[in-house]
């Protein structure tokens, strides 16, 4: 097996075409020479590659035999390659690196054939990593679970521990270091963790040798957001210990930041050597050596019976990116696959059987956020969401990445604009003092009329925040606006009963001001998107209607909702002469000429009648339609009106 | 061929796209359509109204149901804002009976009148896909659609059930009809999106960027002609085109039309219309 670390063309390449023919993820042969693809490269950049750059790995290991045959069919020799570790083959080499890790570092785990040097030197060293968890609930001792076994693809033995009786001598002593903890009450840490933290805090260990990253889990619906793993955050930076990875402060919908964090601090402190070095050189190399254990995680005892359905056939147009030459366009796949097959499941298959460069979010348990895409217009998550109830036998399932969200690669949608607009509108509540009692533990706990929470559980309850901000069709092209998924939450938060005055107050003009509720320019967008569509769009609407009431109508769109239903009192129709002029007023009137004359003779540019009311605008007692029509028995719309509501 | 409705034209076609009206009349003259007139409906509150106040929406549209269903009629109208509007509204109604008892109340305090939910709200696409079928609109054309045309519908219309069973996301009835109309569809992806129109005052440059994009892309997929089933949509789409170009920075230039004025042409009605349209989409294409 030939294994090629480094392919580069020289000049005088009279573009032949043959090096492109034979091995076409290698080589593409532009005007005026052959060049080495970006793709295929781990600088991602489309030119001759006269610096030398490595391939990647997988590239370098599944190709070499066409790249070193597309050299020697090279009719004038200026294709020129160096093989994986000289002339040997760079899996042999490896092997007896291994080897020799095996003897010094039991904890080595086993290295793949392929990889560079550096990183099978790295692999061969002592991988220990300690997970720490503080949970009360369970939820951050099941994060630390999933979290230990998803470390084994980068090559780390972790040890998942309670901080219940861990010593923190043992935590100092520790190279590698993930801590993953909620918050309880109100910025307490869990009962377990609360020993080792008061030694940690209190005693002050040297942490300098130890290279961490936290993930915290809160409940925005409390003051302290997330404080047990902010706490942890400072105090270990305090003690000289090296951040590896920002902290991630997830909210009750901690999945999918989880996930995001998982992979980002993992390929990173799999990087950190054994002399507490983060070799930062082998980041890239660390995740494609992630991805490509092929290790699934196990999730459970459950086990459902076996499902059997017919194969359908359709055709799959798949969106793909490629951020090196800023170029999309869509691939086109004939497929077949049973019915109840996942659309993840569909992605797994083309990425291992057809086009292995096809980059995706794969979920670790059914229902994760992170798969969110939209698959014929549906916003879906793909690992559970059928094929069959997708598209029909012989129909057209296409697939496109999450709309509302930059594009990173493909399908793969960049979530940090979300959490940073998040951030920014800063959803969660902070309560003034308010009803609460204490627990025999001492601990308080709010309390809140069961009516009432189960209500706003309901009215706040979607599958994803994330998702939601997908449903709007303006996002994209509104830089300004937060989304419906933020607003929905901001306006959640300004009903919830445990809000202040003060605090009430801040949110609403928040959702009035700039990148509020009136950005989202056509909420039946958001309406036609299932349940959650419409039970956003309804609560926006409802968000709207009180912001009228509490800023008088304030501003155009107030303006405009103001003159619409005045015009509609008056005559029982729209008066659309009069809705313009009230809202525009007279110099934007003026400015929008073209189109108000258009409007108001009644004509369009294609080929309507020119002038049509044009008698009714210069004959006295005539006025023209659009001026003034009134419906039969407008009194009774009126009387509608008078019952229901003066304000206009 | 017997069929009948109460007739909701919308506020606009009465307003300032009479060609709407214009386009109607002939359309339910070829197909033999009988429509009753309601002259004391009022505006179904376009979306608009519901922000404000959406229990004043229910009564009003409460009311203009009820004349419908007096008549024992359903109601048939060629805007997609009205249809995806008032759809809503009886659908929440009927689903509701608290509050259709509570609507019935004010309706009968202040109008005298009831309603009890028994009729459907019709879309002109709905009409000519479902109950006149397109096998006969076919039988009807007289100058084909010669051309590719770009169906778009609204968004308000495209809720689940507002049109039968054609799928929101994915929907298909325009392309049959500009298919049966002789014309060659054009399948684009703007079809379903949002041209922003519910906020062309108050957010004109995101409703001129969206407006571009659904127009751009129209004519990126070959469409020499836009048909509108939604006439509040083609304001931004024909009378603030110039504006939706610069706003995007794309080429947007393109005749639209309204859907009924595609059915009209095509059964031989206003063929200096049809003429000028067709001279307009050449030029334009360059």
């Amino acid at each position: 097996m030939t294994v090629i670390a480094k392919v580069w063309i020289e000049p005088d390449c009279i573009t032949c075409n043959a090096c492109e023919d034979i091995c076409p993820e290698v080589f593409v042969v532009g005007d005026d020479t052959s060049m080495i693809v970006a793709e295929a490269r781990q600088d991602g950049t489309l030119d001759m590659n006269e610096g030398k750059n490595p391939l990647i790995v997988a590239i370098g290991t599944e190709l070499g035999e066409l790249i070193v045959e597309a050299a020697e069919a090279c009719p004038v020799e200026v294709i020129k390659f160096e093989e994986a570790g000289g002339a040997e083959p760079a899996a042999q080499e490896v092997e007896v690196v291994a080897e020799v890790a095996a003897e010094v570092a039991p904890a080595a785990v086993e290295v793949s054939a392929g990889v560079s040097e550096a990183m099978a030197s790295l692999l061969a060293q002592d991988r220990s990593l300690t997970i720490l968890f503080g949970s009360q609930t369970g939820n951050a001792a099941g994060l630390a679970e999933k979290t230990g076994k998803l470390a084994e693809k980068y090559g780390l033995t972790a040890n998942v521990a309670d901080m219940d009786g861990f010593d923190a001598g043992a935590m100092a002593a520790s190279k590698r270091l993930l801590i993953i903890t909620s918050t309880w009450g109100e910025g307490e840490h869990p009962d377990n963790a609360e020993s080792l933290w008061n030694t940690v805090n209190s005693g002050n260990p040297g942490m300098g040798s130890v290279s961490y990253s936290v993930c915290a889990i809160g409940d925005t619906s409390y003051d302290e957001f997330c404080k047990a793993g902010l706490d942890w955050d400072e105090k270990l930076e305090s003690l000289s210990a090296k951040r590896v990875h920002d902290i991630v402060l997830c909210d009750v919908d901690f999945d999918a930041p989880w996930q995001v964090w998982v992979h980002d601090a993992l390929s990173k402190i799999a990087c950190v050597d054994e002399s507490g070095t983060l070799l930062e050189d082998l980041i890239p190399e660390m995740i494609d050596y992630a991805s490509d254990t092929g290790e699934e995680l196990d999730d459970g005892d459950f086990t459902p019976g076996a499902i059997s359905k017919d194969d359908i056939a359709f055709t799959l147009s798949l969106f793909r990116y490629s951020p090196e030459t800023s170029s999309q366009g869509w691939d086109y796949i004939a497929c077949a696959s049973p019915e109840h097959a996942s659309v993840q499941d569909l992605l797994i298959s083309i990425r291992d059987d057809v086009d292995s460069s096809l980059a995706f979010r794969q979920g670790n348990s059914p229902g994760s956020m992170t798969t969110g895409l939209k698959a014929n217009g549906h916003i879906v998550l793909a690992d559970s969401v059928s094929i069959g109830s997708l598209v029909n036998d012989g129909g057209e399932l296409k697939l496109e990445p999450l709309p509302g969200h930059p594009v990173v690669r493909d399908l793969v949608v960049d979530q940090s604009k979300f959490q940073e607009t998040r951030t920014k509108a800063k959803p969660w509540l902070r309560a003034d003092p308010r009803d609460g009692e204490y627990l025999l533990s001492g601990a308080p706990i709010g309390t809140m009329e069961p009516a009432v929470a189960a209500s706003l559980h309901a009215r706040g309850s979607t599958a994803s925040d994330l998702l939601n901000q997908g449903m709007s069709d303006c996002l994209e092209y509104d830089p300004d606006y937060y989304g419906p998924g933020i607003v929905h939450r901001l306006w959640m938060r300004a009903e919830d009963p445990r809000v202040g005055v003060k605090q009430r107050k801040e949110l609403l003009k928040t959702i009035q001001g700039e990148g509020g509720v009136w950005n989202e320019t056509d909420l039946s967008a958001i309406t036609r998107h299932g349940s959650d569509g419409r039970l956003v769009a309804n609560e926006m609407r409802s968000a709207r209607s009180t912001l009228l009431t509490e800023f008088k109508f304030a501003g155009k769109s107030g303006s405009h909702i103001k003159w619409f239903s005045r015009t509609v009192k008056w005559s029982g129709t729209l008066n659309e002469t009069v809705l313009a002029a009230a809202t525009l007023g007279p110099v934007r009137m003026l400015l929008n000429a073209p189109a108000t004359i258009r409007m108001a003779l009644g004509f369009t540019r294609t080929g309507g009648p020119l002038a049509r009311d044009l008698q009714g605008w210069l004959a006295p007692g005539k006025m023209p339609l659009i001026v003034n029509k009134t419906v039969d028995k407008q009194y009774e719309v009126k009387a509608i009106y008078d019952a229901m509501d003066r304000r206009f | 061929m017997g069929l009948k409705y109460a007739y909701f034209p919308g506020c606009v076609a009465k307003g300032s796209a009479r060609e709407v009206e214009d386009a109607m009349r002939s359309v339910i003259e070829a197909l033999d359509i009988e429509l009753v007139e309601m002259p004391g409906a009022s505006c179904c509150g376009a979306g608009i109204m519901n922000q404000a106040n959406h229990r004043l929406q229910l009564a009003l549209n409460a009311r203009t149901f009820a004349m419908a269903e007096e008549a024992g009629l359903d109601v048939l109208t060629p805007c997609a804002t009205c249809q995806g509007n008032m759809y809503e509204d009886l659908a929440l109604l009927l689903s509701d009976e608290k509050l259709r008892s509570e609507i019935n109340d004010v309706l009968f305090r202040t109008c005298g009148m009831r309603f009890e939910g028994d009729l459907k709200m019709r879309h002109i696409l709905q009409v000519l896909v479902e109950d006149v079928g397109l096998e006969e609109v076919t039988k009807k054309v007289i100058n084909p659609v010669d051309f590719s045309v770009a169906g778009y519908y609204g968004t308000p219309m495209l809720q689940e059930g507002a049109v039968s069973e054609d799928d929101p996301h994915n929907p298909k009835y325009f392309s049959q009809l500009i298919t049966a109309l002789g014309g060659t569809n054009v399948d684009f992806e703007g079809a379903t999106k949002s041209v922003g129109f519910p906020s062309l005052l108050g957010r004109e440059k995101t409703a001129m960027r969206q407006t571009g994009d659904v127009l751009n892309d129209a004519k990126q997929e070959g469409a020499l002609v836009m048909a509108s089933a939604c006439p509040l949509s083609h304001f931004n789409l024909d009378t603030y085109q110039v504006k939706a170009g610069k706003a995007s920075g794309k080429d947007v230039r393109m005749p639209v039309i309204h859907l009924p004025e595609l059915v009209a042409y095509s059964f031989g009605y206003m063929a200096d219309r049809y003429a000028y349209l067709k001279t307009r989409a050449m030029v334009v294409q360059g």
